[in-house]
């Protein structure tokens, strides 16, 4: 069974995410995130999801202890919303407050083909609820999508397994959301 | 994958070892709590108490009905009137928080007077995810205090016991149909009830409005629905505004409340769609809101808003 933890940043669906992961039979538990690398290795996961949440990414310097996480993992990760911002923080790219925040229904463009959109069409419905946004992408990293107001909706590091999503494929609303859980399930069982 | 059945089965067995003596469930009849008294009365019997609270702010013959469905059940249940001291607390109160929480605590006085007098040391609440959640707490941000997590009072003397705290509606449901309650379609009513669906001062005479213009929605959707001219919504209901408007009635000019119609489609609340209401059953209940209601209501709207930006209901 693979084992897929999530790390709690205060979201609203972080338990949403929980939930997904379990209906696809995906041995998960939410964890807070000051929780020790060493801990995570300890319970031999096979990948992370950084939930989202309410602290402000362009406004705040840390996040629990993820910064860890991103320096460490071999295993693959995926950053939802305030979890892809931090990751691009981290990374060397700049969150801030979007000009356009973005709640609710939105038309998702990708941009580039990959594992983790495979099977999704290239235009399809997300669902949204940001005030902040990536605005600048790491050199690390490659956009993988956007949307009319938010030009990083989607990111991949070019070297590691790291994956972020502004929008919230938890959601029941997103309408693709359950297979790119999927899809991120089959890249932790690799 | 969730199994109801599963669910059932492991629930009751912790349920015996965790309660060891009388326990009160806090009943108000809707899918939640129905699964979470059924749940207990297999474990512990008549050891559990039901008892409905009629707040004042319950649907149109709402708690009559509830008595009733605690018999259908073979619950051991009490029915306690405090819609008085409902609305005395919450008189001049229009802050949606405070609303919240002293509803919160009025319920908790409620169960405790019962379990000082009957001798019972457990609360049973059929919270379920969305309600801690929203509540907030920590890192979590409060978006509103459900009245059974964030609205309880710090020194409540009965130990809590929530078997559906990690489940989602639909989950719920799913339980609800594999024990064949009969309550496992109907649709979400928040424990504050009316009081949040009266933006602005929840007293007696408002009440009154928006528990007609409730009744006339979901009436006028059920019937729709059962004629097959839309699907059933996840929940459909009235708010009353806290504004005026002009209107003109019969050669004169009338100056009264606003109603806004909002219907939503979700499974578990967390994200919402609103409902695409044909609009000749938005006619319907449009003139009949402003006919029944004519000394009152001048105008109803429509809301078309999703969640997130906004929430199910209004406070």
């Amino acid at each position: 069974m693979v084992k897929i933890f999530v790390v709690d940043n205060g979201g609203q669906w972080t338990h949403r995410e929980w939930r997904t992961l379990r209906d696809l039979n995906v041995e998960t538990k939410i964890v807070t995130n000051n929780i020790s690398f060493d801990e995570l290795v300890k319970e031999d996961i096979n990948g992370l999801v950084l939930s989202g949440g309410a602290p402000r990414i362009g406004l705040n310097e840390t996040l629990g202890n993820i910064d860890e996480y991103l320096e460490k993992a071999n295993f693959p990760i995926l950053g939802i919303c305030a979890g892809h911002q931090y990751m691009a923080h981290f990374f060397g790219g700049v969150a801030k407050p979007a000009k356009k925040p973005e709640y609710g229904k939105i038309e998702l463009i990708i941009l580039k083909e990959d594992a983790i959109f495979k099977g999704v069409p290239k235009k399809s419905i997300v669902w949204e609820s940001h005030n902040d946004e990536v605005t600048k992408l790491p050199i690390s990293f490659i956009c993988l999508a956007e949307s009319e107001s938010c030009k990083i909706q989607a990111m991949k590091h070019k070297n590691k397994p790291f994956y972020g999503l502004q929008f919230h494929p938890e959601v029941e609303h997103t309408e693709y959301g359950e297979l790119i859980f999927k899809n991120f399930v089959k890249l932790c069982k690799i | 994958m969730f199994k109801a059945e599963k669910f059932i089965e492991e629930t009751i067995n912790n349920l015996k070892k965790e309660i060891s003596g009388k326990s009160l469930i806090a009943f108000s009849g809707g899918v939640d709590s129905s699964v979470c008294a059924s749940l207990v009365n297999k474990a512990i019997g008549n050891n559990l108490v039901a008892v409905h609270v009629d707040t004042g702010y319950m649907r149109k013959n709402e708690s009559s009905d509830v008595k009733k469905l605690m018999e259908r059940m073979g619950l051991n249940s009490r029915f306690v009137d405090a819609s008085k001291e409902f609305y005395s607390a919450l008189k001049g109160v229009d802050d949606p928080e405070r609303k919240r929480k002293i509803i919160g605590e009025k319920f908790i006085r409620v169960f405790e007077k019962v379990a000082k007098k009957e001798k019972i040391q457990y609360l049973v609440q059929g919270t379920i995810a969305p309600d801690w959640i929203e509540s907030g707490g920590e890192l979590r941000d409060t978006i509103k205090s459900h009245h059974n997590v964030g609205g309880l009072p710090k020194d409540i003397n009965l130990k809590l016991v929530e078997p559906l705290r990690d489940l989602y509606k639909d989950e719920v449901r799913n339980i609800a149909r594999e024990l064949k309650l009969e309550v496992s379609e109907r649709q979400p009513f928040p424990g504050p009830g009316l009081a949040v669906r009266i933006l602005g001062k929840a007293n007696p005479e408002r009440v009154e409005i928006v528990r007609e213009a409730c009744f006339i929605i979901e009436d006028e959707i059920d019937k729709s629905v059962k004629k097959g001219k839309m699907e059933q919504p996840w929940q459909y209901f009235a708010v009353l505004l806290p504004v005026k408007s002009v209107g003109v009635h019969g050669d004169r000019r009338a100056y009264g409340d606003v109603i806004a119609v909002r219907s939503v489609e979700s499974i578990d609340a967390m994200t919402c769609n609103y409902s695409g209401i044909p609009h000749e059953i938005l006619d319907r209940i449009s003139t009949r809101i402003t006919n029944t209601l004519k000394e009152k209501v001048n105008r109803v709207v429509y809301d078309i808003t999703n969640k997130p930006p906004g929430t199910v209901e209004w406070e």
